[in-house]
């Protein structure tokens, strides 16, 4: 043993043993583990105790640890969190989905009725989107409930409201109303004569109508206008007129106060709008209706006069455009008659019974018509007809819109139109390719006009003639032809 | 349906509403009781809805708000067989409700009948019954006696009723 130990020995004696066990015990990480747990929770008591400053160090660190937490397995957390935040969720769905439907219910009503109209034309003279009328008309408020509950007891005596509230049962809540009625008064005023009026719950209003035996609780989803408390007071006081007996004595007996929803209905009833309200049905005034009448009756003559005048003239431009040899290029009303311009061709025919039974009479037209000779077919036929009167054994006819005169004639007639004939050929206006001379005429003419005895000569020409057009006969080429014969 | 309000009174848990409890249709929930000192509970006994009032208990530091015994047409009043003075106490209780609301039909039950340091000696019991007040021996375990208690109040109830219309 050295020196230095032997004096350690003297001054620290036996401890020593102690000492290294105890430097052993803070060197080992195990043991000093084991040193803190023992102590962890009691410490952590006594510094809550003592003050805040563990919250204070430790809320960052605990915040920081939380987040990451949920990032790390969000679906854990969210099936702990689920049993508290579920019940909210669904209420807050619930309530958004009933006021909605509310909305969408009073907003069809309006947009088919004569209010939406009105909203409409609102809209269009102020400027303000329609929709935004509708709605601050549509959900200003509703009342959902009324209750009329006995001062006393706290009894109800009657009720009327939306069927699907799905609130409590009524009488409960009516004592309830009762019951806070009376906390509220003892705690805050003491007086008898303070009474709760008005409370907000959430989006409802309750207000409470106080009377001597009654008092009227109204339970309203938006924000109600003043002059519903004024009308709810004006209920509460019909109802104790109509009933003042059975209010002082009622004894937990409804059926004494029999038809009380006559009156409490109505306050359901003028829910929606405030301008609703004072409003009464305009009564039906005759004197401004007849004036209406008259101007509707005159209206509507002038205006069937119109179109009376526009459908003649169109009759009248159908029927004359459907005649051959007219063409009207003008026609109007003047003075009561139809003045019609345009070209008329003398031998045309005007439609006048026609137009007479579409109610245009004759006299009612003033024709100023130049004449002019139209060249429409049925007009030239028509034409051809009264100047050439054609014999029998011939026939006028159109041919892909020619005309024709085909047949046998006699050599007088045709010698008597000859010329015209020939002309209206060359001007392309009749066709006479199939025009023939009938076989006697020609030989009589044969034998008296040009002389030729009967004889083979005479037979031979005939027989010629007979198969020649007309128009392309020529008598000279026929006589040179028997002279030529008869030298022979 | 005919309508009558009643109220419980009695002393700090003595088991006015653990009594009801089994019995009644839960509207509100108990926190009414320490919040405005009121819960409100319905049952309906022969085509009578009895509208129930449980008050909340008296203790030294508050007295029983006497305001929700306006317009109640009977009385249960509660005392804890195992207590001996909240029995006591029923008759000062008593003259309180006859002060708020005048005389009313009123019925005693003695409750905890099933504990076994449930005592009523008989000068108690003489005592309450001098009061022409109807005495059950109630138990909020088993719910011995209290469909029994509402029954005889609301008969009292309508007797009283018929002879006022009577007279």
């Amino acid at each position: 043993m050295s020196q230095l130990d032997e004096l350690r020995q003297i001054i620290v004696g036996d401890n020593t043993e102690q000492l290294s066990a105890l430097k052993d015990r803070i060197e080992s990480v195990e043991e000093r583990t084991r040193d803190v747990s023992e102590v962890l929770a009691p410490a952590i008591d006594a510094t809550m105790r003592r003050d805040d400053s563990l919250i204070q160090a430790l809320s960052d660190p605990v915040s920081e640890s939380l987040k990451r937490a949920i990032r790390i397995e969000p679906d854990a957390y969210a099936e702990i969190l689920y049993p508290a935040i579920a019940p909210s969720i669904r209420t807050a769905i619930a309530q958004a989905i009933s006021s909605m439907l509310a909305t969408i219910n009073k907003t069809i009503e309006s947009a088919t009725t004569v209010g939406g109209l009105k909203a409409r034309f609102k809209s269009i003279r102020t400027g303000v989107p329609y929709a935004e009328l509708l709605l601050r008309q549509s959900l200003l408020f509703r009342v959902e409930h009324l209750y009329l509950i006995d001062r006393d007891s706290g009894l109800l005596i009657g009720e009327c409201g939306a069927e699907d509230q799905g609130l409590m049962d009524s009488d409960a809540v009516s004592a309830m109303f009762s019951a806070i009625q009376s906390f509220v008064q003892d705690s805050f005023s003491g007086r008898e004569d303070d009474r709760l009026t008005d409370f907000k719950v959430g989006e409802h209003t309750i207000w409470i109508a106080h009377g001597p035996n009654a008092m009227l609780a109204c339970v309203i989803l938006g924000d109600p206008p003043a002059a519903l408390k004024i009308r709810l007071y004006e209920t509460l006081e019909s109802i104790r007129i109509r009933y003042a007996e059975q209010l002082q004595h009622y004894d937990g007996d409804a059926s004494q106060f029999a038809r009380l929803d006559d009156y409490m209905q109505p306050m359901l009833q003028s829910q929606l709008r405030e301008e609703e309200l004072p409003e009464e049905k305009p009564k039906l005034q005759m004197g401004p209706l007849l004036v209406y009448l008259v101007i509707a009756a005159a209206l509507g003559y002038l205006i069937f006069q119109a179109l009376d005048r526009e459908s003649k003239l169109s009759t009248l431009h159908r029927y004359f455009d459907e005649a051959p040899g007219v063409v009207v290029t003008k026609a109007n009303w003047q003075d009561g008659k139809i003045v019609v311009e345009g070209l008329l061709d003398p031998d045309a025919t005007l439609p006048f019974k026609t137009l007479s039974a579409h109610g245009i009479e004759q006299e009612k037209l003033q024709l100023n018509l130049t004449p002019f000779r139209s060249l429409e077919t049925e007009m030239e036929l028509r034409r051809f007809e009264k100047e050439l009167d054609p014999p029998e054994g011939t026939i006028l006819s159109v041919e892909n819109g020619v005309l024709n005169l085909s047949g046998r004639a006699s050599v007088i007639w045709l010698l008597r139109h000859d010329e015209r004939l020939r002309q209206l050929q060359a001007d392309r206006r009749l066709g006479l390719s199939n025009l023939f001379a009938t076989d006697g005429s020609l030989n009589s003419y044969l034998a008296t006009t040009l002389n030729i005895p009967a004889g083979p000569g005479r037979s031979e020409a005939l027989a010629k003639l007979s198969q020649t057009p007309w128009v392309e006969i020529s008598f000279t080429e026929i006589l040179r032809d028997l002279l030529r014969s008869n030298r022979r | 349906m005919q309508k009558r309000k009643i109220c419980m009174v009695g002393d700090f848990a003595v088991g006015k509403t653990s009594l009801t409890q089994r019995f009644v249709n839960n509207s509100f929930s108990e926190k009414y009781l320490t919040t405005i000192g009121v819960k409100i509970d319905n049952v309906v006994v022969d085509d009578t809805k009895l509208i129930i009032w449980d008050v909340a208990g008296r203790d030294s530091l508050s007295p029983i708000n006497t305001n929700y015994l306006s317009g109640a047409a009977g009385i249960v009043m509660v005392a804890d067989g195992t207590r001996p003075e909240t029995v006591e106490s029923l008759h000062t209780l008593a003259e309180m409700v006859v002060e708020k609301i005048g005389q009313v039909p009123c019925v005693v039950a003695i409750n905890k009948y099933d504990h076994n340091a449930f005592k009523l000696d008989d000068e108690q019991q003489n005592k309450l019954t001098s009061q022409g007040w109807d005495i059950f021996k109630t138990s909020a375990l088993t719910g011995d006696k209290v469909p029994e208690l509402f029954q005889v109040l609301n008969n009292a109830i309508g007797a009283v009723t018929s002879v006022g219309e009577e007279a």
